[in-house]
């Protein structure tokens, strides 16, 4: 099959979109797909993207949005912004993580399957409070206890709503995925709104 | 000798085992963010402090800023999986703590301030775990590290955050991974967060069928059970080449002989080898020796010969940068010299 914008080379990538509901296929050659945006999922046709980049671009629902409002968010200690963090998927110094906690816990999750360590506790730690930079002392520090009390549940949902799109996805269910996928827009506006 | 050269150690299948954990120091940042002099400074300072790791653990070391390596020594060591191919060409000032026989290397201002790496022939993930947690601990207890209760030890590239490690196998798969099922399972085992994936090769190609297994993710699981999953997998593989091969055994006896010994008559008089047939006859041979088709009088150390003919360690021995053509006549010169007589 030829690609369907360039109709000269050999179309090797299959674009599925689902847009409320409805479900469109394109088929692209390689040089045509890095031209077009895909918003997140561009980084794909880059030839040395990072893993992490794919991962965190996997489900970015509202990922622009989001993005504008927290572009301006920079690490005290060495300087990394979130902007920089997301294009090199790279984190500036230990600091950063406390730093960035709120705005990656979700993309960690969807990277590593998980966000919470198990395995080993260094044996020796003198300089710094391991404590220090964990969710509940950041907020601490920045007086924002009461609201993070006030997400906790609309969080949860959304947990709950993004593991079911995945599945979904997986499942190629795409209109229960657009499904799910308005219904986390929806909360995640409500929760901008309150 | 180094680890490799080990031939009462090899195992069929499983060729060697990795464990590797990286580390930062909570008194700088991390590396992409440090400027030459602090650079500078804090390998100094963590070199100072690792230097008596030979009395820890008994091991000779070598210690040696990257910049004083050659591009070729670089490339060898690349080659030899000492460093990978970020590390191999990194611009600040970086150092190697490497032992005699390569088994254990310590990595200062990689991509993370400490990479600590170990090395062994078989399928020897537990014994290397413990290992590294012990020499990970007398590192530790000079220099503190980059905690977070929530997220682990914290890393450059949240890939790694968490444990800090990659365990990793390398299993020579002849049989199973002709096989039109191969891919399928290979995708199989990424679901149970085992990674597969080709050693040599290009684009598409895979030259010589070894391939590394190693963990996903590094957050969320301890290191017993990265090392269980990756040990399993690697298991699971590993049975199911040699039902595939015993069976190709049984029904074509004769056209496995044939292949076994065309290959080492090939290895052993060709005049010149590219990159690719080398590795593939070299497969052959390890096949043919695992199978008991094939005896040499001197024990056989397979995978130091695939080593062996990468360009690098090829041009390192010759002491000059060679051409393709010069580079597959000095692969097989060195296989001719190297490859035991048969029984």
């Amino acid at each position: 099959m030829l690609c369907e914008r360039c109709k000269i080379r050999e179309a090797n990538i299959q674009y599925t979109e689902v847009i409320n509901g409805v479900k469109t296929e394109h088929n692209f050659c390689a040089q045509c797909a890095k031209e077009l945006d895909f918003g997140p999922y561009s980084a794909i046709f880059d030839s040395d993207f990072p893993l992490g980049k794919l991962l965190s671009g996997l489900l970015g629902v509202g990922e622009s949005q989001e993005h504008q409002k927290t572009h301006q968010v920079i690490c005290p200690t060495c300087g990394t912004s979130y902007e920089e963090f997301i294009k090199n998927s790279r984190f500036g110094c230990g600091d950063c993580y406390g730093v960035f906690d709120i705005l990656i816990s979700d993309n960690i999750k969807q990277l590593q399957g998980s966000d919470t360590h198990k395995g080993k506790i260094p044996r020796y730690h003198f300089h710094k409070d391991p404590d220090r930079f964990s969710v509940g002392a950041l907020s601490g520090e920045d007086g924002q206890d009461q609201a993070k009390g006030q997400q906790a549940e609309p969080k949860e949902q959304l947990r709950i709503l993004e593991a079911k799109l995945k599945e979904a996805i997986a499942k190629e269910e795409y209109e229960m995925a657009a499904s799910y996928r308005d219904q986390i827009r929806s909360l995640r506006k409500e929760q901008e709104t309150t | 000798m180094k680890w490799f050269e080990y031939v009462d150690k090899e195992y069929p299948g499983a060729i060697s085992s990795r464990v590797r954990l990286v580390r930062n120091w909570d008194q700088y940042a991390f590396p992409s963010r440090l400027t030459q002099k602090e650079s500078m400074e804090m390998v100094r300072r963590l070199e100072q402090g690792l230097r008596d790791l030979g009395s820890f653990d008994g091991k000779k070391y070598e210690y040696a800023f990257l910049d004083e390596l050659s591009e070729l020594d670089r490339k060898a060591l690349r080659e030899r999986r000492i460093f990978n191919s970020t590390i191999a060409s990194l611009k600040m000032p970086a150092k190697v703590i490497l032992s005699e026989e390569e088994d254990t290397s310590i990595v200062l201002n990689g991509t993370d301030h400490i990479r600590l790496q170990l090395l062994s022939p078989g399928l020897n993930l537990e014994a290397l775990w413990k290992q590294a947690d012990k020499l990970d601990d007398y590192i530790n207890e000079r220099f503190s590290y980059a905690f977070d209760k929530k997220y682990g030890y914290l890393t450059s590239f949240p890939t790694n955050m968490g444990t800090g490690m990659r365990a990793s196998v390398v299993l020579h798969l002849p049989s199973l991974s002709l096989g039109k099922k191969f891919s399928g399972l290979v995708s199989e085992m990424g679901r149970f967060g085992a990674s597969v994936k080709g050693v040599y090769g290009e684009g598409g190609d895979n030259y010589g069928a070894l391939f590394q297994v190693s963990n996903q993710k590094t957050l969320g699981l301890t290191e017993k059970e990265i090392v269980d999953l990756v040990g399993r997998v690697a298991a699971q593989l590993l049975n199911q080449e040699n039902q595939v091969r015993s069976m190709a055994l049984q029904k074509h006896r004769l056209e496995c002989e044939d292949e076994a010994f065309k290959a080492y008559g090939v290895l052993k008089y060709a005049r010149r080898l590219s990159a690719k047939d080398a590795m593939l006859l070299l497969s052959q041979l390890m096949s043919g020796i695992s199978d008991g088709i094939l005896e040499t009088r001197e024990p056989c150390p397979v995978y130091r010969l695939m080593l062996g003919i990468q360009p690098a360690n090829l041009q390192k021995l010759s002491d000059r940068p060679l051409g393709k053509e010069e580079l597959d006549a000095a692969r097989a010169s060195y296989l001719r010299a190297e490859l035991p007589e048969l029984k």
